[in-house]
């Protein structure tokens, strides 16, 4: 047996011996490995999530929303509230030349009656061209088509989830009668699942998708609350951003409207974490440091209690580094039992949230956490340790 | 082999008054012999055993291990000669409680240094079966009897080879049976194995083991 083993499996042994107090010294540990495992894994999940919302829409879109979208690093507030667009603007919009297809978006939820149950339902309201832009794909029945629009037909494309749920079938679905606040509408298709859903993105799955005309119903002001473009793959699309800007500002202030790309949301996305993941770790390094403390004042206990025994390895032979080693080995395996306990809770939480939320833990996290616990055990190991190779071998001896 | 050249051990208990343990004494052990140092309680024995045992630095005077100054010698160099030269035995058995007898007697072989050519393991298995504690390797200390347990530190004093066995009241925690088989156990190994044994005690039929008897008091060696 070697002589790391060796002291390794009479660590484990002294820990055995007072589980409660190992327990409670390696919990510090174990709350702040479990803290920035759990947390950086939901951060990293959300940010995996959107990311792939926004991949699903291609390289050649652009959004037009009112507002200041993206302003300095982060989504400005006055996109949510600052003015609509009309038919003029999209009228206009058609007119600019790099843009292959152009749809305005307008939205209404309400209580959706089906056979089955009543369901709160989100509806987009779209032209034909939205369907060509997200790259959405018909499971059963048809999209919307340009007739639809002009006749204001009240018909809809529904989510598969959605359809399941009011219907119990995606196939039982299809042409039947919905009604949305006493709007009857009749279901034409059901699209092939985008996948996701749940937090942070639209859920297309459960949406329903109508004619933006059937949706001035509920909107007598005719009113948009963004555009979604496809943009000519043969040209730049800064150029195409610029030919939509000057359209735009013929009749709106340079600040009242942005034009983005979904890869510039996806950099703002990165940006946001980023700043998240920061604090979370700050956060996290605070409820560390405390349980390496906590390790630090145990060791100097142990080292107290095991006087006699550090008197009795120096009278055999050990060296004092022996004795520097062990004690460290001791502090280190007391503070991996922490991290690997906090890691396992971590992945435990994680399983137990991923229905509901995207959380997602990775192979750096994992290394992180035990080295990091390693590396605390090290650190604040080091005193004690120290302390009790610089013990007297007479005195330690003689220590009852 | 072993000489203590003209040792103090002074503590300083206040500013004004020193406590002498010993005083410019001067002992030497020589190589197979077996010396009973012999003193009433307080006499500096404890302080000459740690000093002899190199767990201790005298005030004054020189300590020479065949031939070598131990004053030039660094911590590492000192803890390398605790561990192959000489074998500890205390009073109180001083084995850790937390290991198991097999594991009492290696953990000497765990600190060395220097390349064995013998397998320290099967050299311990070998020891345990040659003193009758067969079936106690696994056990933990605190499962067997006193006098076990002194035999057990006599086999972790013996898997280093060492060329002295240094006995602190060897028999004081033991009854006078057990005590006697444990002397008649360190004369067997002055004897067939030719190792040193130096054994400091207060009792007299315990020093009569010793082919010769040093009296110490008052911190100083009775001619």
């Amino acid at each position: 047996m070697s002589y790391f083993l060796f002291i390794v499996k009479s660590a484990l042994e002294d820990f055995k011996r007072s589980k409660m107090q190992t327990f409670l010294t390696s919990l510090g540990i174990l709350i702040g490995v479990f803290a920035v495992v759990t947390l950086t894994a939901m951060g990293l999940g959300l940010k995996k999530y959107i990311s792939d919302q926004f991949d699903s829409l291609g390289t050649n879109t652009l959004f037009v929303a009112p507002g200041k979208l993206l302003q300095s690093g982060g989504f400005g507030a006055s996109s949510l509230l600052g003015n609509r667009f009309d038919l003029k603007d999209l009228n206009r919009l058609k007119r600019v030349r790099s843009i292959t297809a152009i749809t305005p978006l307008s939205s209404k939820s309400g209580e959706a009656k089906g056979s089955r149950k009543s369901e709160f339902v989100t509806i987009f309201f779209s032209s034909e061209a939205f369907f060509d832009i997200t790259g959405f794909e018909i499971d059963k029945g048809r999209f919307l088509d340009k007739s639809d629009i002009d006749k204001r037909a009240k018909v809809l494309v529904a989510g598969p989830k959605i359809a399941e749920k009011l219907f119990g079938s995606i196939n039982e679905a299809l042409d039947k009668k919905v009604s949305i606040d006493k709007v009857t509408f009749t279901i034409i298709g059901v699209i092939k699942s985008k996948g996701g859903g749940g937090f942070g993105g639209p859920d297309y799955d459960s949406y329903f998708f109508g004619p933006y005309t059937t949706g001035f119903i509920f909107d007598p002001d005719k009113k948009f609350i963004r555009f979604a473009i496809k943009t000519d793959e043969n040209i730049n699309i800064s150029t195409v951003k610029e030919e939509v800007k000057n359209a735009m500002l013929k009749r709106y202030k340079d600040d009242e409207f942005s034009i983005v790309e979904p890869t510039e949301i996806l950099s703002v996305v990165n940006d946001i974490f980023g700043i998240m993941n920061i604090v979370l770790i700050a956060i996290a390094s605070i409820s560390l440091l405390v349980g390496g403390i906590g390790i630090m004042n145990i060791m100097y206990v142990t080292v107290s209690d095991k006087t006699k025994e550090v008197g009795i390895r120096r009278a055999i032979g050990a060296r004092k580094n022996d004795i520097l080693f062990q004690f460290i080995v001791e502090a280190v395996a007391l503070s991996i039992l922490g991290g690997a306990l906090g890691l396992g809770l971590a992945y435990l939480g994680i399983l137990l949230v991923q229905p509901y939320f995207p959380a997602y833990m990775d192979v750096t996290s994992v290394v992180l956490a035990l080295g990091v616990s390693s590396a605390i055990g090290i650190i604040f190991g080091v005193l004690p340790a120290r302390k009790a190779a610089n013990l007297e071998p007479v005195e330690a001896i003689r220590y009852e | 082999m072993i000489r203590l050249e003209k040792i103090t051990k002074s503590y300083k208990i206040d500013e004004e008054t020193t406590f002498y343990a010993l005083k410019e004494s001067s002992i030497e052990i020589k190589e197979k012999e077996f010396v009973s140092i012999i003193g009433p309680s307080g006499s500096g024995k404890s302080t000459l055993m740690h000093l002899i045992g190199l767990l201790d630095k005298p005030s004054g005077g020189e300590i020479f291990i065949q031939g070598r100054k131990i004053s030039n010698l660094n911590d590492d160099q000192i803890s390398s000669l605790r561990n192959e030269f000489i074998g500890f035995v205390f009073q109180q058995f001083n084995l850790i409680p937390k290991l198991t007898v097999l594991e009492n007697i290696l953990l000497p072989s765990f600190y060395t240094r220097k390349k064995l050519n013998y397998d320290p393991h099967e050299k311990a298995l070998e020891l345990i079966k040659r003193f009758g504690l067969q079936d106690k390797e696994n056990s933990y200390p605190n499962k067997i009897s006193g006098g076990q347990q002194q035999r057990v530190a006599i086999l972790r004093a013996l898997i280093m080879e060492p060329k002295m066995i240094l006995a602190d009241e060897p028999t004081g925690n033991l009854d006078s049976k057990t005590g006697t088989e444990i002397m008649e156990l360190l004369k067997t190994l002055n004897e067939k194995e030719k190792i040193t044994v130096a054994i400091i005690t207060h009792e007299v039929d315990i020093a009569a083991y010793g082919k010769r008897i040093i009296k110490i008091k008052d911190g100083k060696v009775e001619k």
